[in-house]
């Protein structure tokens, strides 16, 4: 406001300079002289976010490739996003992918022991690490871009030719055992993990767990045979972003990788998901807890449900520093310091809608009930127009920083480009943001914040929870999370 | 076949080569980004630091306040980051329908828990019970006026993310981001926000802060066996108090200690401020003026001046918990400003980063006995004396006495071997690439400028410490690893299950 006034004097003084004041404004724009209340702001509008420029390139094996050149600092990162998955293992082996994520890197290459390995790499400040998770694996390097010429053979080694020793796949399970008799030193840990398994299923492959007689059935051969089903480049999405010349990294790349053979075409079908149990209160007793930790859901969708948007509006109503559960359970009733309700979709399969948070024993009921409240006031009453703009405008005011970094955007495409997303899947659903109304909050909050569906978790001790939760129904299912001991310890 | 011969011999190449740590590449861009960065102070003393970045159009803002649990009186522990939290509650313009009505409920609520307090006091049950019925009723009157959590509902409906705060044991932060072109709206918003704060909702936030404090320490073993770990390391220096304070302390708290907390520590002249990101400094430097030079000038806090006493024995702590096994030993070094403080970072790096590192390759790979085996400096902060500490998680099957046996045999080798020239290099090198991967983080570089302009008075520390671990030889680890490594530094803490 003030910005437009000072333009106008300035202008009148005369014409010719007209031009030169625009300039000026745009570079160095008139301040205020005194200061403004916020609601007397006014504010020019942001600048095109531009994409960054990239490339997307196949080699003759399969493998796609991403190049995105970023020269603000002489760093590179990289990342191959491999077409596997912990969701693919034997029920029997539950763990097997996650250690041939773990070992494919700690395990060293049939060219470099895994000492040698990290040596080489830490010299120089870079990293490559490995994974495997429910429904992606992953190897990712970060290296000064003067050791490009190293790093990037070193990567394709570790994709290409893992050694995978047995000492070093014995270390890994002895981790993982120690993992697994930690798992229910935290509260928290706890109640996310179960509350998985009674949505998913205690079996599901998005909620099953990896127990010790599992371990016991994994073999260094089983390792073996994971890998060369899955690491082939045509399951291979690799990007690249930083301070390189793309001729330059092209052919780093051709080299390391262009000689892989294409290996078999699989045929694995995504496990799909449906909720176990239909409703219900479900507890875990701790009896040395003061606080119970709660979370109550139930199974959502994917993300490429045109409701999508629309939900997301929820979540910036219901969350955040002014959403309503934040004002309500918190700041009103002082009920607890974390409290949240987000509906948490996954690319191929349902995700879920999941609240929760901690109280002190005493409350646990009363937490619970106005938990319940807060959904069911978003199903039975239209919210404000207010409301719909902070949830909306949180959202559209605050979608450039999707593009914050180069790196960011890539991985997005990358991402998109595995799921078989639309590559501008996000600027539809800033337009579905900008197109949601309250009529639509409340329909899909009718529609997919279902009560009758709602499972409830709670981890506390059982003596201090007053009143009892039999209050909130007369059947509460008690689950035993005792880790059975390994066999051969 | 000639590939892989021709491979093999480019990584034989690799190996024979010395271990170069040619960080020459780096050294420009961390100059470049120096000549970036703008200062100004205000006449009321308060400090700008301006860091232009336009690769996209967003702006990062820390406001750094020197003043953290330390500063505590005693009996009063927590007031620091209660005062955080009710700095989110808005002024007398936001976050009010009305500030003239809202302001004598407010008054009275503050003099009915006083009268509440006193009746406990004197063990007067009948009294207390009606007190609290009123006070309940002067709660539902104050929340009417409650226009909630409207500040973070106005940054974050303009678009502003990671909007947050913490408090620390040295200093207390406010943090968020905004689009580019908000830059005018953060210096009305924050600059209004420590002029006329209102801390409003005060009751209903304790109750708020007691449950944090459940989660953080009395329902976490390691969150409990830190604060005894502490309390059992210092015997005088504030550093032995829990940050978030102890439960009796806070439900004690009143608002009258928060104002009183507030009119004390944050003067401007206490104040930094770091904004880094799409912005012309010159705009920067105006506004800041505008706004912020209506803080008016006042007197400089007072300092810290306890001392912790030199230890003069091992000390040990064991708790049990329903946990698996823990182990902490820490022992006591000099602060951040003390000539020696590179020589404990590159100690902390060559026992504790990454798979080359002596703790992870010990504990960890060859005896497998820890899951996690790692040590780091400035604990629980470093303004002042501080700890190094270690800690490692117990593998199935180990004992924290085979971790403690295990970290003493690594813990003497640095006393008695020099590391080799290949390890120091290695640190070296990590260290100055760990600095330019932070230049890629608005809010990871405004924090930082923050805290070295605080801290040590002068933000270029930040690049300049780059040079002075350059100059850490392997003589000097030897000598503040012989001087700081003895059994009367040390406290042992054990986190043993029930």
């Amino acid at each position: 406001m003030t910005k437009n006034k000072n333009l106008k004097t300035l202008s009148s003084i005369s014409v010719l300079c007209i031009s030169l004041v625009i300039i000026l404004f745009f570079h160095h724009p008139a301040v205020a002289q005194t200061p403004h209340h916020y609601t007397e702001l006014e504010f020019p509008p942001l600048r095109e976010i531009e994409l960054p420029e990239y490339q997307r390139y196949q080699l003759n094996n399969g493998m796609v490739v991403y190049l995105m050149p970023d020269r603000e600092l002489p760093l590179v990162s990289g990342t191959a996003i491999i077409r596997t998955g912990s969701r693919l293992e034997p029920p029997e082996k539950v763990g097997l992918a996650e250690l041939v994520g773990t070992v494919m890197r700690s395990g060293g290459t049939q060219q470099h022991p895994p000492e040698e390995l990290n040596q080489i790499l830490e010299q120089r400040a870079a990293t490559i690490e490995t994974a495997i998770t429910t429904s992606s694996g992953s190897a990712s390097f970060n290296a000064l871009s003067q050791d490009l010429n190293t790093i990037i053979p070193l990567f394709a080694q570790i994709l290409r030719f893992p050694a995978f020793p047995t000492d070093k796949l014995e270390l890994a399970k002895t981790q993982i055992r120690g993992t697994i008799a930690r798992r229910n030193d935290d509260p928290q840990d706890i109640a996310n993990r179960e509350f998985q398994k009674l949505i998913y299923g205690h079996h599901s492959p998005y909620a099953r767990t990896v127990e010790n007689d599992s371990l016991d059935n994994i073999s260094p051969e089983d390792i073996v045979h994971f890998y060369q089903k899955y690491f082939h480049p045509q399951q291979i999405i690799l990007g690249i972003v930083g301070d390189f010349e793309s001729s330059q990294i092209k052919q780093l790349i051709q080299e390391a990788f262009g000689d892989w053979a294409p290996g078999d075409t699989i045929s694995d079908s995504i496990p799909t998901a449906r909720q176990q149990h239909q409703s219900g209160i479900f507890f875990i007793n701790q009896p040395q807890l003061t606080q119970s930790n709660i979370l109550l859901g139930h199974l959502g969708d994917k993300l490429n449900n045109p409701d999508y948007p629309a939900l997301t509006v929820i979540n910036g109503i219901l969350n955040g520093f002014g959403g309503r559960l934040f004002n309500q359970l918190r700041s009103r009733q002082g009920l607890a310091y974390s409290v949240y309700g987000v509906w948490s979709p996954r690319y191929d399969y349902p995700g879920i809608f999941i609240a929760g948070g901690q109280t002190r024993s005493d409350t646990t009921v009363a937490f619970i009930q106005s938990l319940l409240t807060e959904i069911e006031k978003l199903r039975t009453t239209p919210i404000s127009e207010q409301e719909l703009a902070y949830g909306k405008e949180s959202i559209l005011n605050s979608f450039v920083f999707n593009f914050q970094q180069p790196s960011q955007s890539l991985s997005r495409l990358m991402r998109y480009d595995y799921y078989n997303y639309p590559p501008n899947f996000l600027y539809q659903y800033q337009q579905g943001v900008k197109a949601t109304t309250i009529e639509d909050v409340q329909r899909v909050a009718q529609e997919y914040l279902q009560r009758d569906r709602l499972l409830t978790l709670v981890v506390g001790n059982r003596q201090e929870i007053q009143p009892p939760l039999s209050k909130l129904s007369p059947e509460v299912q008690t689950i035993d999370i005792s880790i059975s001991q390994p066999q051969n310890n | 076949m000639v590939k892989k011969i021709l491979l093999l011999l480019l990584i034989w190449s690799l190996l024979l080569a010395p271990a170069t740590a040619d960080t020459s590449s780096i050294q420009p861009y961390l100059d470049r980004v120096q000549e970036r960065i703008k200062e100004f102070s205000l006449d009321n003393g308060m400090k700008f630091i301006v860091l232009e970045d336009h690769q996209a159009p967003l702006i990062s803002f820390v406001t750094y306040a020197d003043v953290g649990s330390v500063d505590e009186p005693e009996g009063k522990t927590g007031v620091a980051h209660f005062l955080e939290h009710l700095a989110f509650k808005g002024t007398q313009h936001i976050g009010t329908t009305n500030y003239r009505k809202e302001k004598p409920v407010l008054k009275s609520l503050d003099r009915l828990f006083d009268k509440i307090q006193a009746a406990k006091a004197a063990g007067k049950p009948q009294n207390l019970a009606k007190l609290e019925r009123k006070f309940n009723q002067k709660l539902a009157q104050a929340s009417k006026y409650v226009q909630q959590n409207q500040f973070g509902r106005i940054v974050e409906t303009a678009g502003g993310v990671n909007l947050n705060a913490a408090t620390s044991t040295d200093y207390t932060i406010y943090f968020y981001s905004f689009p580019a072109n908000k830059l005018e709206l953060w210096m009305s918003l924050e600059s209004e926000r420590f002029l006329e704060p209102v801390f409003r909702e005060f009751y209903q936030e304790k109750d708020v802060i007691l449950e944090e404090r459940q989660l953080r320490t009395d329902n976490s073993p390691i969150g409990k066996m830190i604060e005894e770990f502490l309390n059992t390391a210092f015997t005088t220096h504030p550093y032995k108090r829990p940050t978030i304070g102890y439960e009796e302390d806070i439900r004690k708290l009143t608002r009258e200690d928060i104002k009183q907390f507030f009119a004390t520590y944050y003067v401007p002249s206490n104040l930094t401020i770091a904004i880094v990101g799409d912005v012309d400094p010159t705009e920067v430097e105006k506004l800041a003026e505008i706004y912020f030079g209506r803080y008016s000038k006042k007197p400089a806090p007072p300092k810290i001046t306890i001392i912790e006493p030199p230890q003069q024995e091992t000390k040990e702590i064991t708790l049990q918990l329903p946990t698996q096994p823990w182990y902490l030993e820490g022992y006591h070094r000099p602060n951040l400003n003390h000539p020696d403080n590179p020589v404990y970072q590159i100690i902390s790096r060559i026992l504790s980063d990454g798979r080359t590192s002596r703790l992870y390759q010990s504990l960890v790979e060859e005896k497998q006995i820890a899951l996690n085996a790692q040590g780091f400096s400035g604990f629980p902060g470093d303004k002042y004396p501080n700890l190094v500490v270690f800690y490692a998680l117990t593998a199935p099957g180990h004992t924290v006495e085979e971790i403690r046996a295990a970290l003493d045999t690594e813990i003497e080798r640095l006393k008695t071997e020099l590391v080799t020239d290949q390890e120091l290099e290695r640190v070296k090198t990590q260290a100055r690439a760990d600095l330019l991967r932070t230049l890629n983080s608005n809010i990871g570089m405004a924090r930082l400028l923050t805290e070295y302009q605080a801290k040590t008075g002068n933000w270029r520390n930040l690049f300049k410490e780059l040079d002075r671990l350059s100059f850490v030889s392997a003589q000097d680890i030897q000598r503040v690893a012989q001087n700081t490594f003895v059994p009367q530094n040390s406290t042992i803490g054990r986190l043993l299950p029930n």
